[in-house]
């Protein structure tokens, strides 16, 4: 071989190479998010438990926003490293859990269901989006452990086939479809949700301002 | 060996030499975790002790709950990190301590004491927790120092594939049975926190 011809097959390599092991890399972090975002939701009456002992309101006050900002962080995150499973041509070449669709579906209605209601105050909203979560882990979990990380085991050869993307990929596909579908339906609403609760609130706001005609400001400092 | 085959070759390798690599690496990370991990829990009495000391309740509180968020989040990720263990394949290729995955349930035993329990003022349940905390480390150090470190086969997964897919499927076992709990604790309390304080005599 030329230099040439091997400076080619490198600079090839390192571009499709580093794609491949970009999506593996997400792949293989994504249970670790997963068993994150599971882990700070259902350890909410531990945090509440500490929250309640602090003598004082500022480390009450900051050690419930971390625990806000981390918990909600981490499962935005993950459903948005999850968008892999709404790629195709990932979907059919790459060896992805079939049901990882599914479950980042069941994450963006846990989240839908945090947007659209106190999840924090509510009770059955926070039931809701504990049973959503818990089902789209066990989505992803199942076919992750014991279809895509179980290649090796002869006698779950079967399931793996069934239930890894690329080894099937036109029941995959399908349910990607589906779940895309979902997916747009679900944010659709949220944005609808959205504009009209920006609608109302501009409305309301306009509204004050006309019943009360605006002051002259006066400069703080004289 | 043409162009082809030669890109193929490096990116096999690319994305083999990466998945060992980011295991490796974990692996590597386990130790320190665990020991941080046993290092804060051993060290609550120190800590406690200094809080006494502080004359503002302000740097009493942050103190004590910059210690809890530490502690915490660190046992968090080394479940988090000991995911690896319940992968059937990654235990077979790669040379991980036999019993890696009891000793990443046992840290999720902790977790699940502390949602389901008080350890930070109820002895029963810190027993539970520290007890619980001590198992865990010699599933994970033992096999880990005599075995992928000193080299005895049997305890290394690798070289043990049978014990190690086993030990695998009885850990995914353990901690789907204790998320299952953990689960249905947060479903019937619905986030809040129900545990009664305790009296002031204890």
């Amino acid at each position: 071989m030329k230099p040439d011809q091997v400076a080619t097959a490198i600079t090839q390599a390192l571009v499709q190479g580093g794609a491949q092991w970009l999506v593996a890399t997400i792949v293989a972090f994504l249970p670790a998010l997963w068993t994150m975002t599971l882990i700070l939701h259902l350890g909410r009456p531990y945090v509440l438990r500490t929250l309640r002992r602090c003598g004082l309101r500022l480390g009450a006050d900051i050690w419930w926003m971390s625990y806000l900002l981390m918990r909600d962080a981490v499962l935005l995150l993950t459903f948005a490293l999850s968008w892999i499973f709404f790629a195709p041509n990932i979907v059919m070449n790459a060896a992805l859990p079939i049901t990882g669709p599914l479950a980042a579906l069941c994450l963006l209605i846990a989240l839908a269901v945090k947007l659209s209601r106190r999840v924090d105050d509510d009770v059955q909203a926070y039931r809701l989006a504990t049973t959503f979560l818990v089902v789209g882990a066990t989505l992803y979990y199942g076919a992750l452990v014991f279809a895509v990380e179980a290649a090796s085991q002869d006698y779950l050869a079967g399931f793996g086939q069934f239930f890894t993307s690329n080894m099937n990929p036109t029941v995959a596909l399908w349910i990607m479809w589906i779940s895309l579908a979902g997916v747009a339906i679900v944010a659709g609403w949220l944005f609808v949700r959205l504009l009209a609760s920006a609608n109302r609130t501009m409305a309301s706001r306009l509204s004050t301002q006309q019943v009360r005609p605006t002051t002259e400001q006066t400069s703080a400092v004289q | 060996m043409n162009t082809d085959q030669l890109t193929q070759a490096i990116i096999s390798g690319i994305s083999a030499g990466g998945e060992q690599f980011l295991e490796g690496t974990l692996a590597a990370m386990l130790p320190i975790v665990w020991l941080a991990i046993l290092g804060l829990q051993l060290g609550q009495p120190y800590i406690l002790d200094m809080i006494n000391r502080f004359t503002l309740r302000l740097g009493a509180d942050l103190l004590w709950l910059v210690y809890v968020a530490l502690r915490d989040l660190l046992i968090v990720s080394g479940v988090v990190m000991s995911f690896m263990f319940f992968f059937p394949d990654v235990v077979v290729t790669d040379a991980l301590p036999l019993t890696g995955g009891l000793a990443a349930a046992c840290l999720f035993g902790v977790l699940l004491v502390k949602l389901m329990g008080d350890p930070d003022h109820n002895l029963r349940d810190f027993r539970i927790a520290i007890s619980l905390l001590g198992l865990g480390s010699l599933f994970y150090f033992v096999p880990y120092v005599l075995g992928v470190q000193f080299n005895i086969s049997f305890l290394v997964t690798n070289t043990n594939q049978g014990w190690a897919v086993a030990l695998a499927y009885v850990s995914i076992a353990l901690l789907a049975i204790m998320g299952a709990i953990a689960a249905w604790y947060a479903l019937r309390t619905g986030g809040r926190a129900e545990v009664q304080e305790p009296a002031s005599g204890q």
